[in-house]
């Protein structure tokens, strides 16, 4: 289906807890992130205090910011890099922490250690008054108590027909991300969870409490996901070398492949044969997906981000 | 018809009696549509010319295929008398076929047969599909409106609305005036249906039949044009509505939005000083916003017009024009415009249709909905329970 992808309702914690992903297979198919709470997701829409960004680009054209979105749960990485011009400038707009909005694509990167980092690359963003945050935020729980009794209902009543929920107006969507999710994430604490989004309602009500930049607790059993990494370090020009090698080498592949993607693995083989060994080829590879220079929308197929 | 009609049964078969073996036929009917084409022949390759289309008597409409018609065909709207037709099964459904021994002839409406309402089925709105015919129904007027049309040479005034029923609604038009106003209960037979703009349409003509009944078991009209908003996955699911009213946050625009040129003569776009119709044409500026709306189960598209687009905006067609003047890049004012409406939450009414991008409503309303947090904050406390 080509439709567009609706934009979940989700806090921080949320994504911090979501380490799965469903991967889609097909030329141009979505991938989603799967969250243990019934949220089955490639769009997002969250609200909380977005703090200033900081610039992880390595080179003038190739530009990319990220921030810190924090709600009461919890905090998450945004980025934008030059292929969202606008929600790159608004990232940029704020000398300080301001209360805002984003929409924007989840994006789930594991790192060679196996912890996942999860962050929203930013189609649209913008600064929102306190008020205004609040009203997201009450959307933002409703919609996920929602899909938490739902996760719940299944979990109770395995048999009940998608049919018999779906004439009482649950989405489809919601249906299958709860299945998943009893399926992905069997032993999840997920009334702890629960727990948490009360802070959240007392935020609404507008008592102010501390507000965290980033949650300390860690009542989910799933492993909490590390903050996003710091910036990293300035790549030497060796190493920038050797990305540009790569990305030659992708572009040279995809430009002659039949569906537009270069083959990963002949990728490495070339690389290989230019002296750089597999292990090395992965590492690029990584780092330019988290760069956003790259992606592999299907597994074993790269292209241009 | 005169006379002696309880002597000799009129020869033809009913649409709705068509029954497979019951063949040859004659029947009497009105032309539905008429498509002409060729298929060619297995054995050596040959073309034959094979015409095919839609037959209405009133009590059903049917599929007809007419093999070698003749060079003149079938004109739509047209009443023939068909002797010696065959009845086929096609699809499950029983189909007329026209052969060479088949006569077709010109008719006229008044030999279509006579069909008293009582005869005709009673149907729930939802359960109407495109090209249905000969059903009777039990509706609501929720709204109606006069519309003057031209065609062809022609002015006509079309009046159109939407029907309610227990069951669903139903936009309509009307080419006869029966006097139709909101909030009146309806029987309403010999209509038929089309398809316009991918949703199916009630058509009803002078042929059709409008009597007043009581009906307390209708749905109010008030009921339908204010009814609350519904998840946008559920309009998604349904295709669209022809009374649609969802609620969501904006979460993008679409091109084109902002100051566009339209074409002075038939309003579309104009692309490079060109209309896709009238060619060379000097672009008349007009703003419109195409608000991606997303509730969180589903998103859709709203085409806001001009006047709403200033609402949005608080930026007039002229302020517009004039910031054109002095930042010449309409992609800046298309980022303001997005700027002020980002994150607005907004109910939305009208009618929506579906295509392969999605569901598109064309706005009756665009209402900006506050949020009372307080009412929020106490009715999300309530569901976490004690101890919550």
């Amino acid at each position: 289906m080509s439709l567009r992808e609706p934009a979940w309702r989700v806090s921080a914690r949320e994504l911090e807890s979501s380490l799965e992903e469903e991967r889609g297979a097909g030329d141009r198919a979505t991938s989603y992130l799967l969250s243990p709470f019934g949220a089955r997701m490639s769009r997002v829409v969250v609200a909380g205090s977005l703090s200033p960004a900081e610039s992880i680009g390595r080179e003038e054209a190739n530009t990319f910011w990220r921030a810190r979105l924090a709600d009461p749960t919890g905090a998450v990485a945004v980025t934008a890099g030059s292929f969202q011009p606008r929600a790159m400038a608004q990232l940029r707009q704020g000398r300080e922490s301001r209360p805002a909005l984003v929409v924007g694509k989840v994006h789930l990167y594991r790192g060679r250690d196996g912890v996942a980092y999860v962050s929203v690359r930013a189609e649209a963003v913008r600064s929102v008054s306190e008020n205004e945050e609040r009203a997201l935020w009450s959307d933002m729980v409703r919609q996920t108590l929602d899909r938490l009794d739902l996760v719940e209902r299944v979990e109770k009543s395995p048999s009940t027909s998608e049919e018999s929920l779906r004439v009482e107006g649950v989405p489809s969507a919601w249906i299958r991300a709860a299945h998943e999710s009893l399926r992905r994430y069997p032993a999840v604490d997920r009334p702890a969870f629960r727990r948490e989004l009360a802070a959240v309602v007392r935020a609404i009500a507008g008592e102010t409490g501390p507000r965290p930049s980033t949650s300390t607790s860690v009542s989910v059993t799933v492993r909490p996901a590390a903050p996003p990494k710091p910036p990293a370090p300035a790549p030497s020009a060796a190493e920038r070398a050797e990305e540009s090698v790569f990305l030659d080498l992708l572009d040279e592949i995809a430009e002659v492949s039949v569906d537009g993607y270069a083959d990963l693995k002949e990728v490495v083989s070339r690389l290989e044969a230019q002296g750089v060994v597999a292990d090395r080829a992965e590492l690029l590879l990584n780092r330019l997906e988290e760069s956003g220079v790259v992606e592999e929308p299907i597994v074993g197929k790269l292209r241009r981000a | 018809m005169s006379g002696s009609s309880s002597v000799s049964a009129p020869p033809e078969t009913r649409l709705r009696e068509l029954r497979v073996g019951t063949s040859p036929v004659e029947i009497v009917a009105r032309v539905v549509s008429f498509e002409r084409r060729e298929v060619t022949r297995r054995s050596d390759g040959g073309r034959r010319p094979l015409a095919s289309g839609f037959l209405s008597d009133g009590t059903a409409s049917v599929r007809f295929t007419w093999w070698d018609p003749p060079r003149e065909g079938l004109e739509r709207g047209a009443v023939v008398r068909a002797v010696g037709a065959e009845v086929r099964e096609f699809r499950d459904r029983p189909e007329l076929v026209f052969t060479w021994k088949t006569h077709v002839e010109p008719a006229s409406p008044v030999e279509l047969p006579r069909v008293s309402e009582s005869e005709l089925p009673l149907k729930p709105l939802k359960e109407l599909a495109a090209r249905d015919d000969g059903f009777r129904l039990r509706v609501r007027v929720v709204r109606v409106q006069a519309k003057p049309v031209t065609v062809g040479a022609e002015r006509r005034v079309v009046h159109e609305g939407l029907f309610a029923d227990r069951s669903g609604t139903m936009a309509f038009s009307s080419w006869s005036d029966f006097g139709l106003t909101a909030g009146e209960a309806l029987q309403v037979s010999g209509g038929y249906l089309r398809e316009f703009r991918g949703r199916a349409q009630l058509v009803l003509d002078e042929r059709s039949t409008v009597t007043r009944i009581e009906e307390p078991d209708l749905p109010e009209a008030a009921a339908i044009s204010h009814s609350g908003p519904r998840a946008i996955a559920r309009v998604e699911d349904e295709g669209g509505g022809d009374a649609v009213a969802v609620e969501g946050i904006v979460v993008g625009l679409l091109p084109p939005s902002g100051l566009v040129y339209r074409c002075p003569t038939c309003r579309r776009s104009v692309k490079s000083g060109i209309c896709r119709v009238h060619g060379q044409v000097e672009g008349q500026a007009d703003l419109r916003a195409r608000l991606v709306l997303d509730d969180g189960t589903g998103a859709l598209t709203v085409n806001a017009g001009r006047a709403e687009t200033e609402r949005l905006w608080g930026v007039s067609l002229a302020e517009a024009k004039s910031r054109l003047r002095e930042q010449p890049d309409p992609s800046l004012l298309e980022e303001q415009l997005l700027e002020s409406v980002l994150g607005r939450r907004l109910r939305v009414r009208g009618q929506g249709t579906k295509d392969d991008f999605g569901v598109t409503i064309q706005p009756e309303s665009i209402e900006p909905v506050e949020v009372d947090l307080d009412a929020a904050a106490t009715e999300l406390s309530a569901r976490f329970g004690e101890g919550g």
